[in-house]
């Protein structure tokens, strides 16, 4: 006799929660253990810190909040559609109506880590709430609750989007340009905010604020009995109705088909040009850059942080940054581009079965790079600096330029083959089209060292340029030709010598090498300190030590966020050098560590 | 060199030069494919284990075992995508591993379930393979337009191989692997999800192939079609050979299947349990 009823909603919900946790249970193994310890540190902190503000600062607890929800928007994007460990294609053959499924779906997504931490943080309502007497802790209790369940549903619901509409490359590249703004609100929406706080509208600012979903607890807390009642009901409503729009979404995505991201509407192809070597191969890279939606999202996120960020200072009528747009736009590319191989997955087989082909696809693959991004960067330099009439900039934009597309190409390749993430193959990826199935952790400290790396490669075209400006051009056409053509070398050497560890890496995953540092070896501690170590040593480093140096050294006088520019000029030069000790401290830490605690001798431990 | 750590043990192997034609490639006297000592684990898992076979120049060779038997890490550590942990892989008498590019020249390859240049129409995998390999593009365009016919891959002209069916994918693999006219083919699982009417259509050109003088090697866990295509057999069983030879003499009297299943120790399940399935 066949069975034909599906548990009652609570029983669903409770399977689906059990079934969250023991998938959460088996990945706690290894690199992504260390991964989910980190952010849940990290998160534990930042929860911390928001009931900190609830009970210090309380003015800016509705901002405070509403970071917390730009994290659930922008979180899902920046990490391609979200950790979804219970996928609904999962549950396509139960048979039940999708709003019966949505429900307990949801349910398991409340079982991790994540909701947990940001359920912490949102006790900060409240503690808000105690100011208000009794009654403001209870309603910030039920209003954690609501608000936690919205963020939750909000992230959720853009998620699905994604995943339906991101079928063309208008829209991937749409995706890419909101990614790309919200990047640059986040590292510099202080200057728009700035400008407006000189006009007073910082009661604008606060009811803005008070709007979003985020501020909604806060809005209650302060109403009226009868009012603070009605916004909790509201807010109910507008989850059943997240909720509906879900398990409609979901509905139709189990549905249709998607396969990896595949814009629609082709003509018959560009035949190929007759020729051999690297350009054949930059020939095929350049329609992969054409044809697949993540590259196409990646760029534009890429390009739109570059445009935006500049825009954004200009508020403060600050044009600086305005000529060092393409140079940004390059750095951006570049750290988008770092897992070149991972992203093609196993059909690095042909490469490596075609004999000497090794080197045609690592000069092809930097070719069409420089193709891709190259001219875009140019005329935005070009346009930026003579827009912008900052005539002091020329030397700089023409010496960086070279230097800095040169290195692109030469780094992206070398880490492309030293420090591949591997990721699930293209065919085989499911329903996210803007998802590549590697390790986003992994992926994001790629792209932060390639933030680091590509920069520095132009170092020596800006000691140049100190110098004199006009030796700067022929330092930055040399290194960056140099760093092109040597790391593409060593990156091809490498891939002949190594292919198939890269290949062997992308089809079984990692091979346990007692003789090879990883993180994964150290005590938990030492593994999530030097996780932070790498995620945040920049800050120090660059923002705060390198960038108010060079601005001192140029005389720039605009002290923006730039710690040691609000300090006296006497404590200045000090606290630039300690921030350029400090961020290089974290480095060697994280990079040194791990070394050490897997010499040989403690490496038989294991 | 992990092939001088192999205990031989009380053999001895000659690696005498292979015998060369006049333009100094090997000649058919050697075996097509020669695997001595092939050995790999993966973590406490022994995937192969000493595993010795000689695959006679123009022969149709059909490598079978059950599930995780160690077929696919046997062919990937023969043909140079897999480094073994011991042992060492001939292909014509060319060393795999000392030998990589000369030995990968004279082989084409189909591996099991990996990832192709995705993101290129059928037309446009075997134009920029053949181009990448260095030959001639009016050769190029000649054989692609052939292979894409005779498999049948003509119609999908604007389709990416992303968005192939699985027997499609296996067919412009089989393509890949013929495109620059190698002398041996090393197939894995070529005939898995494909239909019927393409099914004959390989076994057609893998004939083909084989009656000209090239050598074949494919794996399966179809008896059957071993038996109608191969004229010689290894049987692999927990990553060991347990036996190999002319296909005759594998399977003796009875069916290959029925030597098959003796030969692996294996018992046929199924008949118990599962009452409430007849309802």
């Amino acid at each position: 006799m066949a069975h034909l009823l599906t548990p009652g909603p609570t029983a669903l919900a409770q399977h689906m929660i059990r079934m969250r946790l023991a998938v959460m249970r088996n990945s706690l193994r290894g690199d992504q253990a260390t991964n989910l310890y980190t952010g849940v540190s990290l998160g534990l902190i930042l929860a911390f810190g928001t009931i900190a503000v609830a009970v210090l600062w309380p003015a800016y607890l509705p901002i405070t909040l509403a970071v917390w929800l730009s994290g659930w928007i922008f979180g899902p994007i920046f990490i391609g559609g979200g950790n979804e460990a219970l996928r609904p294609e999962y549950f396509s053959m139960l048979p039940a109506r999708p709003g019966r499924i949505a429900p307990a779906l949801l349910a398991g997504a409340f079982a991790g880590p994540a909701p947990a931490v940001n359920l912490l943080a949102l006790l900060s309502l409240p503690v808000y709430g105690w100011r208000f007497g009794p009654a403001g802790v209870l309603i910030g209790l039920a209003a954690a609750l609501t608000t936690l369940v919205t963020m939750v549903m909000i992230s959720r619901v853009i998620v699905a989007l994604i995943g339906l509409f991101v079928r063309s490359r208008a829209t991937a590249a749409a995706v890419g340009i909101v990614t790309g703004t919200a990047i640059a609100l986040c590292s510099n929406g202080w200057a728009p905010v700035a400008a407006m706080g000189a006009t007073d509208t910082a009661a604008w600012s606060e009811i803005l604020v008070r709007v979003l979903p985020s501020g909604w607890g806060v809005a209650a807390i302060e109403a009226s009995w009868p009012l603070a009642l009605a916004i909790l009901a509201a807010n109910a409503g507008v989850i059943v109705l997240l909720l509906a729009a879900w398990a409609g979404l979901l509905a139709r995505r189990v549905v249709s088909a998607a396969r990896g991201g595949v814009p629609p509407r082709r003509g018959t192809p560009r035949p190929f040009p007759g020729a051999g070597g690297a350009r054949i191969a930059a020939a095929r890279e350049l329609r992969a850059w054409w044809r697949d939606l993540v590259r196409i999202q990646l760029l534009a996120t890429a390009f739109s942080y570059a445009i935006v960020t500049p825009l954004l200072l200009l508020a403060l009528d600050i044009w600086v940054m305005v000529p060092f747009t393409g140079l940004i736009a390059i750095v951006m590319a570049a750290a988008s581009s770092a897992n070149l191989y991972g992203a093609d997955g196993t059909a690095l087989w042909l490469t490596l079965m075609i004999p000497g082909a090794e080197r045609a696809d690592v000069r092809g693959r930097q070719r069409a790079w420089l193709l891709v991004v190259g001219p875009a960067a140019v005329i935005l330099s070009l346009i930026g600096t003579l827009v912008s009439g900052q005539t002091w900039a020329w030397p700089w934009v023409l010496g960086l330029l070279p230097a800095l597309l040169g290195g692109g190409a030469g780094i992206i390749v070398l880490l492309a083959v030293t420090s591949l993430v591997p990721g699930t193959d293209p065919h085989k990826r499911g329903g996210n089209p803007l998802s590549t199935g590697a390790d986003e952790s992994a992926e994001t400290s790629l792209a932060w060292l390639v933030l680091l790396a590509v920069p520095a490669t132009a170092l020596p075209a800006a000691g140049a340029i100190l110098l004199h400006p006009w030796a700067g051009i022929a330092t930055g056409v040399l290194t960056g030709a140099l760093c092109a053509w040597g790391f593409g070398r060593i990156a091809y050497r490498r891939l002949e010598n190594h292919g198939i560890d890269l290949l062997n890496l992308m089809k079984h995953g990692p091979a346990p090498q007692p003789d090879k540092p990883t993180t994964a070896d150290l005590p938990i501690p030492h593994r999530i300190g030097v996780t932070i170590s790498y995620l945040i040593a920049w800050l120090p480093l660059f923002p705060q030590g390198v960038v108010p140096m060079v601005m001192k050294i140029i005389g720039i006088d605009d002290r923006g966020w730039f710690l040691a520019l609000h300090l006296p000029p006497v404590w200045q030069w000090p606290t630039v050098i300690f921030m350029i000790a400090l961020g290089l401290l974290m480095y060697g830490y994280a990079i040194l560590l791990p070394m050490r605690l897997n010499s040989p001798s403690s490496a038989e431990t294991r | 060199m992990p092939e001088s750590t192999i205990p031989l043990s009380g053999r001895t192997i000659h690696h005498p030069l292979p015998p060369r034609d006049s333009q100094g490639m090997p000649t058919h006297r050697e075996p097509a494919l020669r695997t001595i000592g092939l050995r790999k684990a993966f973590g406490d898992h022994k995937a192969v284990d000493d595993i010795h076979l000689t695959v006679p120049a123009g022969s149709f060779y059909g490598l079978v075992g059950p599930n995780g038997a160690g077929k696919t890490t046997t062919l990937a550590m023969a043909v140079g995508l897999l480094r073994p942990d011991a042992g060492s892989a001939e292909i014509f008498g060319v060393d795999v591993w000392r030998d990589t590019v000369r030995a990968k020249g004279l082989i084409g390859v189909l591996p099991d379930g990996n990832a192709m240049p995705e993101r290129l129409t059928g037309r446009e995998v075997l134009t920029y393979l053949g181009l990448l390999r260095g030959m001639p593009p009016a050769v190029v365009a000649e054989r692609t337009d052939e292979l894409l016919q005779v498999l049948e891959l003509d119609s999908a002209e604007r389709t990416l191989v992303i968005e192939y069916s699985t027997g499609m994918r296996k067919k412009i693999g089989l393509a890949v692997a013929l495109l620059h006219a190698p002398r041996l083919l090393v197939l894995d699982e070529p005939f898995e999800a494909v239909d019927p009417v393409s099914a004959a259509t390989i076994k057609t050109i893998l004939r083909r192939f084989a009656a000209n003088g090239g050598s074949v090697i494919i794996s399966s866990h179809v008896m059957a079609l071993v038996e109608q295509l191969c004229d010689h057999v290894g049987v692999i069983s927990d990553g060991r050979v347990v036996a190999a030879g002319p296909l005759a003499d594998v399977r003796g009297a009875g069916t290959l299947e029925d030597a098959f299943v003796g030969l692996v120790g294996a018992r046929t399940g199924g008949t118990e349990g599962l009452a409430w399935l007849t309802s």
